[in-house]
């Protein structure tokens, strides 16, 4: 047994006893009449999440390689996955549940359309990470291929897979970090008016909080739920990355990725920020042609106006449409898009700040890094969304109401935001070539001198690609924390997510709520075009190869 | 009978706009020859060797291999690659034998033939690496072999030097022409593209000139240098061959610039 397979099986072994250790003392000293469930909330989480992530590899490799061979797929398929991406995915739950609910009512309607909700918050990374680097295999290997006679079966099990398979590793440990991410959205729904849960992990965080008034228990579960990612983290996704690492430059990494060797942490680093770099700049700047555009803004339209009429159970004419959409509240809307935007900008600002300031320390002194890596990667590894009931209640014990909610949503916001930020900036600070180091060491460069000539216009592009992803799951994280409902009553503080939740969960108002989607779309999607492609081409220019 | 026959050939690149790269571009090798391809950069070569690979199709004229039109890749004609085209994710030995298994080998025999290449080219003892942990002169080595494996009539080389340093290119082009004058080798023609032309002189039989783009055959050399050639490296006659050559391709960019001039 070589050196690396011997040490996975001392974390195995040491890593479950752990967690046995852990859920026998949590079942032991916590009173709460569903504690004896546990082990089979776990279970059912774990299958679930499982079954969300084989679908998504299953629908995110089929296409991604489809599209990456075959022109006229991509020309459809591409596109409209582009568009569909940048909706948040916590907007179009409430009409999910409709539909999925009025065809398969009762529990199993209701564990489809959570496994539905898991499932298209995986697909995209792997769908786009497998297109993308199925199309940048290095021309020479193709040719090499191609002129050596390997073709059709052969050429997937040869060349195709094997050089998608560090992306599928990449997007797979990311969709299955976003599956926990949403978990407890998936699990425990409010729809009409009454609560629904899913037996499993969150549905019990969120019950603990808001049924039993035990956030002490919640909280306990968010850290059994943040060490089983951490555990599977290491297990599997660690483990795979392993696997490649021959030929990908992957390298493996020590519990919790802690440096047991300052480079390896590095270049463990740079292969996750390479793969979300890629995806995002990729998909940011990829250029449509307007049919292409046009095709999938139908392709869309007519997803939507089918839902629309599976719900309505007819053609939605301009009547209805208006009588559903000119509903009394409809005139804040925008002083609701100004709240929830002034709430991200908020929360991103902080964000930015604190991580520039952790990214550059991090990258510069190893003292720092020491605490900051390991940080992260718990950081990374904690269900956002699942913070929510017990921030919300720890912080109004200091201040109650909506002011305590706007706390909590933009306390969310900042630890959501911060990680992807984290990242690009260290990795960015780290692959400052020695020479430009040299150079401003030379010419003499110091303090503000030298962050403000070197370091921060090195970092500028990583600053724009990590912002690109943290308001991508700022989105949806406004969303979800706008509105808590805390046993039969609702608190909520005014912005677009309220407005949607209320409408969707609460009033079934599917019309109104798609037109909510489109608005915060249309932002998500202006916000792109004006603000971030034109960073990034701003930016690309002092690109340094990561 | 010629072994293979390159017929009128005319390529043109679609970018923006049409570009002509290669004009009504004919000859012909016969068995048992070294042919080298040199020319100014950009004109054209490398694209006729990848027509020849069956890599790209011209829009006219064609390639005759037996006197039969070359339409698909097969592996009497195989290719070494600038970039060496190695997958990262095969060791060093099933990067040899894949292409093996691709023509219906049988896994022993595929072994047995992937070892005996290696062997030629070296490198025996890391068969079981990945390319990711050699050197560029040992994956060019393993580029070789797996082009001589398949044991093909014709081995191309595009740019096979050029991506590596100056020794290690001086070593290898000797290694090459050892293999192919070693009796036991059953490979016996090479067609190779390159830009330096001290290096077409030192290792072929004939070289074609080819001129700016749209490129036409600007002259066809046979090198009356005896082999093995290491003897003649500082030979006189050696250094005529490549001023002779290298005044061709400097005439013919200054006229070509020139026309451009007046175009403008």
């Amino acid at each position: 047994m070589n050196k690396s397979r011997r040490r996975y099986l001392i974390s195995f072994v040491i890593g479950s006893a752990l967690l046995t250790l852990l859920y026998f003392s949590i079942m032991n000293s916590i009173k709460n009449p569903e504690i004896s469930n546990l082990p089979y909330y776990t279970f059912r989480s774990l299958l679930r999440i499982s079954i969300a992530y084989f679908l998504s590899l299953a629908i995110g490799l089929t296409f991604g390689i489809g599209s990456a061979v075959n022109k006229k797929i991509s020309a459809i398929i591409t596109p409209t996955f582009d568009i569909l991406q940048s909706i948040p995915i916590l907007g179009y739950f409430p009409a999910v549940i409709v539909i999925i609910l009025g065809i398969i009512p009762g529990i199993i309607g209701l564990e489809m359309a959570s496994i539905f909700l898991l499932f298209t918050s995986m697909t995209w990374a792997i769908f786009f990470g497998v297109y993308d680097s199925a199309r940048s295999i290095p021309i020479n290997i193709l040719d090499a291929a191609k002129s050596f006679g390997i073709k059709g079966f052969q050429f997937i099990r040869h060349v195709m897979i094997p050089a998608i398979m560090p992306a599928i590793i990449s997007g797979s440990f990311l969709a299955w970090c976003d599956g926990w991410f949403f978990m407890i959205a998936a699990e425990y729904i409010t729809y009409a008016g009454e609560v629904r849960s899913l037996p499993g992990l969150g549905s019990f965080l969120a019950k603990s909080a808001y049924v039993y008034n035990d956030v002490n228990l919640s909280a306990t579960i968010l850290i059994l739920i943040t060490s089983i990612v951490l555990f599977i983290n290491y297990l599997i996704w660690h483990r795979l990355t392993d696997k490649v690492s021959g030929y990908a430059h992957m390298i493996k990494l020590g519990f919790f990725g802690l440096p047991h060797n300052e480079k390896h942490n590095k270049k463990r680093l740079t292969i996750q920020f390479k793969f979300r770099h890629r995806v995002v700049s990729k998909s940011k700047t990829r250029a449509y042609t307007t049919h292409q555009r046009l095709i999938s803004i139908i392709i869309v339209a007519v997803i939507f106006f089918s839902v629309i009429f599976y719900i309505m159970k007819k053609i939605p004419t301009i009547d209805i449409v208006e009588k559903n959409i000119l509903v009394p509240e409809i005139s804040k809307l925008p002083v609701y898009a100004f709240f929830t935007l002034s709430r991200l900008s908020i929360a991103y600002i902080i964000a930015l700040g604190i991580a520039i300031f952790m990214g550059v320390l991090a990258a510069e002194k190893k003292k720092f890094a020491m605490v900051f890596y390991p940080l992260y990667d718990i950081g990374q590894a904690v269900p956002i969304l699942a913070l929510f009931p017990i921030l919300s209640v720890y912080v109004s014990h200091f201040v109650g109401g909506r002011l305590g909610l706007e706390v909590t949503a933009i306390t969310m916001l900042v630890l959501d935001m911060i990680w992807y930020m984290f990242l690009n900036i260290v990795v960015a600070v780290k692959s400052i070539p020695e020479e430009t180091r040299e150079v401003s060491k030379i010419f003499g460069f110091k303090g503000i001198k030298r962050i403000k000539h070197i370091i921060l216009p090195a970092i500028m592009p990583a600053i724009v690609t990590g912002s690109i992803l943290a308001w991508g799951t700022g989105w949806n994280t406004v969303i979800f924390a706008e509105y808590m409902p805390h046993g039969n009553e609702v608190i909520s503080i005014p912005g677009l997510g309220s407005f949607l939740s209320k409408e969707g969960y609460e009033e079934g108002n599917t019309i109104l709520l798609i037109f909510i989607l489109f608005v915060i779309s249309s932002i998500v999607i202006l916000m792109e075009k004006f603000i971030w492609k034109k960073l990034l081409a701003k930016t690309e220019k002092y690109e340094i190869e990561a | 009978m010629a072994l293979l026959e390159v017929k009128n050939i005319i390529k043109n690149f679609i970018n923006t706009k049409k570009i002509l790269v290669l004009d009504n571009v004919s000859f012909d090798i016969d068995k048992n020859e070294f042919l080298a391809i040199v020319g100014p950069s950009g004109c054209g070569k490398s694209t006729l060797l990848r027509i020849i690979a069956s890599l790209e199709t011209p829009d006219s004229g064609v390639v005759l291999f037996h006197d039969k039109p070359l339409l698909a890749t097969t592996p009497e004609i195989t290719m070494v690659f600038q970039q060496f085209g190695l997958l990262p994710w095969k060791t060093v030995l099933e990067n040899i034998e894949l292409p093996l298994e691709m023509h219906g080998f049988k896994s022993k025999e595929r072994r047995e033939i992937a070892t005996r290449f290696l062997k030629d080219v070296g490198l025996e003892d890391f068969k079981d690496i990945c390319p990711h942990g050699l050197s560029g002169g040992m994956k060019q080595r393993v580029g070789i072999a797996r082009a001589l494996a398949l044991e093909p009539e014709i081995m191309l080389m595009d740019e096979p030097f050029s991506s590596l340093d100056a020794l290690t290119a001086e070593t290898l082009r000797k290694e090459v022409l050892n293999i192919w004058t070693d009796k036991s080798n059953v490979t016996d023609n090479i067609i190779m593209v390159t830009h330096s032309i001290e290096e077409a002189v030192f290792m072929a039989d004939r070289i074609l000139v080819l001129s700016m783009r749209p490129s036409k055959i600007l002259s066809d050399i046979k090198i009356n240098i005896p082999r093995p050639r290491e003897k003649y490296q500082r030979d006189r006659k050696l250094f005529d061959y490549v001023d002779e050559i290298k005044n061709l391709i400097i005439k013919d960019i200054q006229t070509s610039d020139h026309q451009n001039n007046l175009c403008h």
